[in-house]
């Protein structure tokens, strides 16, 4: 596996979170995170807990973007945690997983599901730990819905784009 | 033992997961706690200068409000150099104006970053204004840049009280919108109207006394409360902000001093 170009593509990702998704400031509840673009497309070859390594450091640099320290953090961790379990019930030919991770080696169906469901466990856990009350759950939720389904979208059209 | 090493390695994933996320929690807590490193928030050098270049770039594209802006903090000068009181003798405060490099509002826990640092003589805990009313509080120093914590973060705390009279309350967000805040602890037997205007009490040494905070827009006393709940209209426009001062009150080490002593 080409490790420069996963490195090359976290960095195009981040510059564009940084620069163009965190300046966006529409309707208060639209944050869209698509740096987990690059977790999520990480090839699942490297021993899991280097996997939950990377995703602490990546979560890390973006807190300190985002002033919000741990938060991210602790998100991004979670979801190298679930992703090979996940990958594990999601694709029924294993054989599938020693490639690459994206549109054309999990097949349109696996794929779609497979990044909706890390994207909303990743949007809920950042928005509900910097919510950090009860007091706010339906701010929480619709910040979820409303960034999870923007960050889905952009997450598959590029895999759409890439990997058709 | 074997089989407690056979246990620990059949489960070693699990187990680093727990304690990545432990230290992640830590990290949220010591955010939250006191003292922090300026070096893992927006103060990082590296961070707001890129903060610090894109708010350039923004800035060409609100030329003209900045311009009124100005032209409104220029009037509202004259005006004071004219009622000037020069016997009036008030603590030794110095304004130092502040470019606002970075800057949510539509979060919960919004914040602000600022192009001054420890070298220009920045502390926590210093105040800090616009010409409209309070804008918020230092929160992390860094070398060169700060953050400050805005009255929209709903970890912000104002003490202030009403102009009409010397009834104080504490100033609290709720995390909705922008252009409000509440009003908490006023008792029930107090009269708010629409329009009262709410000023900084002067009780803490951040703020001097009669920093415009906001007006009174709504005043309900909820069945079985007593204490009214107040909706105030904050002075400062947060999403037009791109200037500051931070307030610099030679007193405040000393004042802090003497009322940590009292614990």
């Amino acid at each position: 596996m080409d490790w420069t170009k996963q490195l090359g593509r976290y960095v195009v990702v981040m510059l564009l979170q940084v620069l163009l998704f965190d300046q966006l400031q529409l309707w208060g509840a639209c944050h869209p995170y698509i740096y987990i673009l690059c977790l999520l497309m990480l090839p699942i070859t490297l021993p899991h807990s280097v996997d939950m390594l990377i995703g602490a450091v990546v979560g890390l640099v973006m807190d300190i973007f985002c002033n919000s320290l741990g938060i991210h953090t602790a998100s991004c961790i979670l979801l190298m945690f679930v992703r090979p379990y996940l990958l594990g019930v999601i694709v029924n030919d294993k054989d599938r997983l020693n490639e690459q991770i994206h549109l054309r080696t999990l097949g349109m169906e696996a794929f779609i599901k497979y990044v909706v469901i890390l994207v909303f466990i990743h949007h809920l856990m950042v928005f509900s730990l910097a919510a950090w009350s009860w007091h706010h759950i339906g701010f929480v939720l619709l910040e979820t819905v409303v960034s999870g389904v923007i960050t889905c979208f952009i997450i598959i059209g590029y895999n759409i784009l890439k990997y058709r | 033992m074997q089989t407690l090493i056979k246990i620990l390695l059949r489960y070693s994933n699990f187990l680093v997961f727990i304690a990545l996320e432990v230290a992640a929690f830590m990290l949220i807590s010591m955010n939250n706690a006191y003292p922090r490193s300026s070096m893992l928030s927006t103060a990082n050098d590296v961070v707001a200068w890129q903060n610090e270049q894109i708010s350039e770039i923004k800035g060409y594209f609100s030329l003209r409000s900045q311009n009124e802006q100005l032209a409104a903090e220029v009037a509202a000068l004259r005006n004071q150099l004219c009622s000037m009181d020069s016997s009036e003798n008030k603590a030794p405060i110095h304004y130092q104006h502040v470019k606002v490099v970075q800057m949510t509002t539509d979060r919960l826990h919004n914040y602000l970053t600022i192009n001054r640092g420890s070298k220009d003589g920045i502390q926590r805990g210093q105040g800090v204004r616009n010409e409209e009313g309070v804008v918020g509080i230092v929160k992390t120093v860094g070398r060169n840049y700060s953050v400050v914590l805005p009255l929209i973060n709903t970890h912000s705390n104002l003490s202030c009280r009403f102009a009409k009279n010397d009834y104080a309350g504490t100033l609290k967000w709720d995390g909705k919108d922008n252009r409000f805040a509440q009003l908490a602890d006023v008792s029930a037997h107090m009269v708010a109207n629409p329009g009262d205007t709410i000023i900084t009490s002067g009780l803490s040494p951040v703020f001097p006394e009669g920093i415009p905070v906001g007006i009174v827009e709504s005043s309900v006393l909820k069945a079985g409360d007593s204490y009214l709940t107040i909706t105030v209209r904050l002075s400062t426009n947060f999403k037009r902000l791109k200037y500051a001062e931070v307030v610099q009150n030679a007193d405040q080490n000393e004042l802090e001093e003497l009322t940590n002593g009292l614990d």
